[in-house]
């Protein structure tokens, strides 16, 4: 009997007070708190953390640079409207109203050329990004093809310059523009 | 839990031990203090099997209120009745019996394994759903490209790719020396044979021809920088003049060597604008281009 006694006690006196599994208990708990804290402190800096936001607004100008880019150097005549409603779609401010304002004439022309602008993007980069403002500068690489009746298609590649800007509805475009070749012979470089 | 262990233990401690569990507020500490934490949790039993009564059940309102630091008043002969019992208790009553047990959950002990355990799960899951969401959140493309976010090394980038694309896309029929060195210092991998090939037409109609080639960089951006990796997009300016003796046919020639859009100026100069993309590593403490894709 007593022998049984002591073992039980000693088994008692382990659980104990402060004994192992309270311990262990209270251990784990304590670590989970830790590694909550730790969790979500850093999910909170990186949910806050502006580079990564600028990073995420870098992408999407760039998407919409060249979504825009590709919309604008799009016009099949046999889906003038859609096509122009795209470009009116893709575009804001100033080129905009001047798409517009040139859209009866431009459809009629197409209508009479019959002919078919298809684009494909090559490459694309955000030269510039400033995010108070609201406002992009993007490099477009772009190969477009005209095909009309009784001609060849004629592709060629096309160095853009195109700048967006912010809206409600997203980044559109507000100036496009070809870089033209061998300005700088006339100008001269304000690097050098 | 394993209560039905305790409650053999506690049986079988009962049996051996002379005093009983019960104790009156004389009952010395230590035996007290041994006993808390197995009190605590085994409350139930307790209740299940209490020490002066007969093995039945007590109903579930007439168990012992809960105690604070294992100071058990309750445990005594007489103890005071909770007669006034929680919803808890009349639920419990219904519930299949080990979870009534666990529900009553008696003794802080008890409780407090409990809330530990819920605790460590809940925090648990915090932890791992917080730490994968911002995991998420930094190891997207866009966070692990740092174009234009780090703007110092964007502009590092692009000025060093801009001064290696002109050095390397020029030519001069009078140091042609120029060109290769600049080509051994700043090419590297696939790119090196990629130049050679894009430079070989000039240097065959060097051999005719006074040919002075000119690449002027007009535009560039970074797609994309990763670490020690970059990809540059750039425009760039071709401005090719013989110098002397141009023979007939040599405009057909420069024709072809012209990359695109060829604008031309006058009979011996020849101004054509390229597009192309660069792909540059950090090497040696500077940026070497790695592979030059023409955008063809």
């Amino acid at each position: 009997m007593a022998p049984t006694a002591g073992k039980e006690r000693a088994r008692a006196v382990r659980f104990a007070a402060g004994g192992p599994v309270r311990a262990v208990a209270v251990v784990l708990t304590l670590a989970a708190l830790c590694c909550a804290a730790w969790a979500g402190f850093t999910w909170y800096a990186a949910a806050h953390d502006d580079t990564l936001a600028y990073a995420a607004t870098r992408d999407e100008v760039r998407e919409a640079g060249e979504q825009a880019v590709q919309n604008l150097n799009t016009l099949d005549h046999r889906r003038l409207e859609a096509d122009l409603d795209s470009w009116e779609d893709s575009t804001t401010g100033e080129l905009r109203a001047q798409l517009k304002k040139g859209r009866k004439q431009f459809a009629q022309q197409i209508r009479a050329a019959r002919t078919v602008s298809s684009a494909r993007i090559l490459s694309s980069a955000v030269a510039e990004l400033d995010e108070r403002a609201g406002r992009a500068g993007v490099l477009v690489a772009v190969r477009t093809t005209v095909e009309a009746p009784k001609e060849k298609p004629a592709t060629k590649q096309t160095r853009m310059r195109a700048e967006l800007t912010r809206t409600s509805h997203g980044w559109k475009l507000s100036a496009l523009a070809q870089v033209p070749v061998g300005y700088t012979a006339d100008t001269p470089d304000e690097r050098d | 839990m394993s209560t039905t262990r305790h409650l053999v233990n506690r049986r079988r401690r009962l049996a051996a031990q002379p005093r009983p569990a019960p104790r009156g507020p004389a009952a010395d500490r230590a035996e007290q203090g041994i006993q808390e934490a197995e009190e605590a949790r085994e409350a139930e039993v307790q209740d299940a099997v209490p020490p002066r009564r007969a093995a039945r059940p007590r109903p579930a309102g007439a168990r012992p209120r809960a105690r604070t630091g294992g100071k058990r008043i309750a445990a005594s002969g007489a103890p005071p009745r909770d007669s006034a019992e929680g919803p808890a208790g009349s639920t419990a009553r219904r519930l299949p019996a080990p979870l009534a047990r666990l529900l009553r959950g008696t003794g802080a002990g008890h409780r407090l394994l409990l809330c530990c355990a819920v605790l460590t799960l809940v925090l648990g899951g915090f932890a791992g759903w917080a730490a994968s969401e911002a995991g998420a959140l930094r190891d997207a493309s866009s966070a692990r490209n740092t174009a234009l976010a780090d703007a110092a090394r964007t502009s590092e980038v692009k000025g060093e790719v801009t001064s290696a694309v002109n050095a390397l896309f020029s030519y001069d029929h009078a140091t042609p020396g120029r060109t290769e060195r600049a080509a051994k210092r700043l090419l590297t991998g696939r790119a090196v044979a990629q130049h050679r090939e894009l430079l070989a037409p000039v240097r065959r109609q060097s051999g005719e021809q006074r040919i002075v080639l000119t690449t002027t960089v007009t535009d560039s951006a970074v797609t994309a920088l990763e670490g020690d990796r970059a990809r540059v997009l750039l425009f760039a300016d071709q401005h090719s003049a013989r110098t002397a003796g141009g023979k007939a046919g040599a405009k057909g020639a420069e024709r072809k060597k012209g990359k695109k859009g060829k604008a031309e100026k006058d009979d011996g100069a020849t101004y054509a604008g390229a597009m192309l993309a660069v792909n540059a590593v950090h090497q040696d403490g500077r940026w070497k281009i790695a592979a030059i894709d023409t955008l063809g």
